[in-house]
């Protein structure tokens, strides 16, 4: 009563959310597409996940561009003067240009409409490059000692598993009746899914019983709005409820099981990015 | 000195030669007149919705023995400050000698990194348009008065306070005054646990204030309006 305290506005707003959620998409359709080289099933999914991949990448770059206060000076992280390598963007940075780079490059190459060894080692390339855009974005997060959730050493691991999901859930959409093709997705999307529910777990149990800070964020994650959005949407209906349905489907063989779960692990990673980004920055708005 | 408790080699504890500085805020002095803040504001030409120095209180007790505790805030200027390893492009950095936190603004790209780095909200986003400065829509923060430091004058908010609770100084100076102070009183850093090892000491500051309290806990929604206000004046 009678207090007076400041307001401070949170850090990274929800498009930065949106650019997890499509940086992860890509990823996980860049290792499909290399994927598709080892595991024939894959194979009617070589171009299609390469070339959204590629677009994805587009958006994304400028969802990132556009959330910066002074848009233009994005060059400056590629300036080799100015590069900070004790920050986790730097390291992001690079890693998106060269992984545009090199998914230029093997489009290119599938272009030209051969099985090359050229071509399966771009794929493999872009893959590992595409491995760094989840691993940059969760290690970005954790890089942040004061705030809970974001400061664990699993949100990289979380963010790859993530990517894993919702790209093989967009592979799985792109798919569409090609039986073979969902057989493989379906175990990707299962056991990346069931790896995210587990990491939820452990950071749950580690926000909860943690400091003071640690347990006023497990309130604001789990109650409101935010609990519905984190706990209703991202883990129920969109992990708990696809490893449901993906285990089941793996019973009855039911495509359109596969296709509904796929729409839920797409909604549920949107929503536990949005709530695991928003979530621990409320604490701080009013210290 | 304890040097022996420097943990990075950034941190300029017991460091011969080089200057520390760091302020005492002794909170039992602070009558809340907020000239610090005015003083501030006056200095930088700081736009409206945002601080360099902002001086919350709580109301503590209970009634009749009810009193308002005071805690000045300001950039703590850590000794390992976060916000700098986070700057994507070196546009936050720290000064060797004085441990100053600074920020390069013609650098600076508008991530907002350091912001979320930051345990103490000492950062702040500059407003699109402003009056008397080009300087916008980068980054800011209190810079402990750096031009004046430079000049060996005080900072503005400790030439201005009143009571006499800021107090300003050399760490690294045993016979300096901010030196004796921490060395004879109990003294607290805010968020302690962070590692960050900030350079502003409280004296008697009240733990209803530093730390996070059930108070603390808030729905989004609940912040909402606050956030639009915020926004719709603020526009960036």
């Amino acid at each position: 009563m009678g207090d007076y305290v400041w307001f401070h506005d949170v850090s990274w707003h929800a498009s930065y959310a949106i650019y997890f959620f499509v940086i992860g998409i890509l990823a996980g359709l860049s290792f499909l597409s290399y994927g598709s080289w080892i595991t024939p099933a894959l194979r009617p999914l070589r171009e299609k996940a390469a070339y959204l991949s590629l677009a994805l990448l587009a958006i994304g770059g400028l969802l990132l561009i556009a959330d910066l206060s002074q848009p233009l000076r994005f060059l400056n992280t590629l300036n080799p003067m100015y590069l900070s390598f004790t920050s986790p963007l730097a390291w992001g940075a690079l890693n998106i240009v060269a992984f545009g780079v090199a998914s230029v490059l093997y489009i290119l190459e599938l272009r030209k409409g051969q099985d090359s060894a050229r071509g399966k080692l771009l794929a493999l390339v872009t893959a590992l490059l595409a491995l760094g855009l989840p691993i940059y974005t969760g290690y970005d997060l954790t890089v942040h000692q004061s705030r809970p959730v974001w400061n664990t050493p699993v949100m990289p691991v979380l963010f790859v598993a993530l990517a894993i999901a919702s790209g093989s859930a967009v592979g799985s959409l792109l798919s569409g009746g090609n039986a073979e093709a969902q057989k493989v997705l379906r175990e990707y999307m299962l056991w990346s899914t069931a790896g995210v529910g587990v990491i939820l777990v452990s950071i749950l149990g580690t926000t909860n019983y943690g400091g003071s800070a640690q347990e006023l964020t497990f309130m604001i994650l789990t109650t409101g709005t935010m609990g519905m959005i984190f706990v209703g949407v991202g883990i129920l209906a969109g992990t708990a409820a696809p490893v449901a349905m993906l285990f089941l489907a793996h019973l009855k063989q039911q495509t359109t099981g596969l296709m509904i779960a796929a729409l839920l692990i797409l909604l549920g990673s949107a929503a536990l990015r949005y709530a695991l980004l928003m979530g621990p920055q409320q604490l701080q708005t009013l210290y | 000195m304890s040097e022996e408790l420097r943990v990075s080699p950034i941190e300029t504890r017991g460091v011969a030669g080089k200057k520390r500085y760091a302020m005492v805020v002794d909170t039992r002095r602070c009558i809340g007149c907020m000239a610090c803040q005015v003083a501030c504001k006056a200095e930088y030409d700081t736009p409206l919705g945002v601080n360099r120095t902002w001086v919350p209180y709580k109301v503590v007790g209970t009634y009749p023995t009810v009193k308002k505790q005071f805690l000045p805030r300001l950039c703590n200027h850590c000794d390992d400050p976060p916000c700098v390893r986070n700057c994507p492009v070196d546009a936050t950095y720290k000064v060797e000698d004085g441990g100053f936190v600074l920020q390069r603004y013609e650098r600076c790209i508008g991530c907002r990194s350091c912001m979320a780095a930051c345990p103490y909200n000492a950062r702040f986003m500059l407003p699109a348009h402003r009056t008397y400065s080009s300087i916008t829509r980068v980054v800011d923060k209190c810079t402990f008065c750096f031009h004046r430091v430079t000049q060996n004058l005080v900072p503005a908010c400790v030439q201005t306070c009143i009571g006499r609770s800021r107090v300003f100084g050399d760490l690294n100076d045993p016979t300096s005054e901010v030196s004796y102070l921490v060395a004879k009183n109990a003294t607290q850093v805010l968020r302690p646990e962070e590692g960050t090892k900030p350079h502003v000491f409280y004296i008697g500051a009240d733990r209803n204030a530093t730390e996070f309290g059930r108070d603390a806990y808030r729905q989004p929604e609940v912040m909402e309006p606050e956030r639009s206000a915020f926004n719709r004046h603020f526009k960036i």
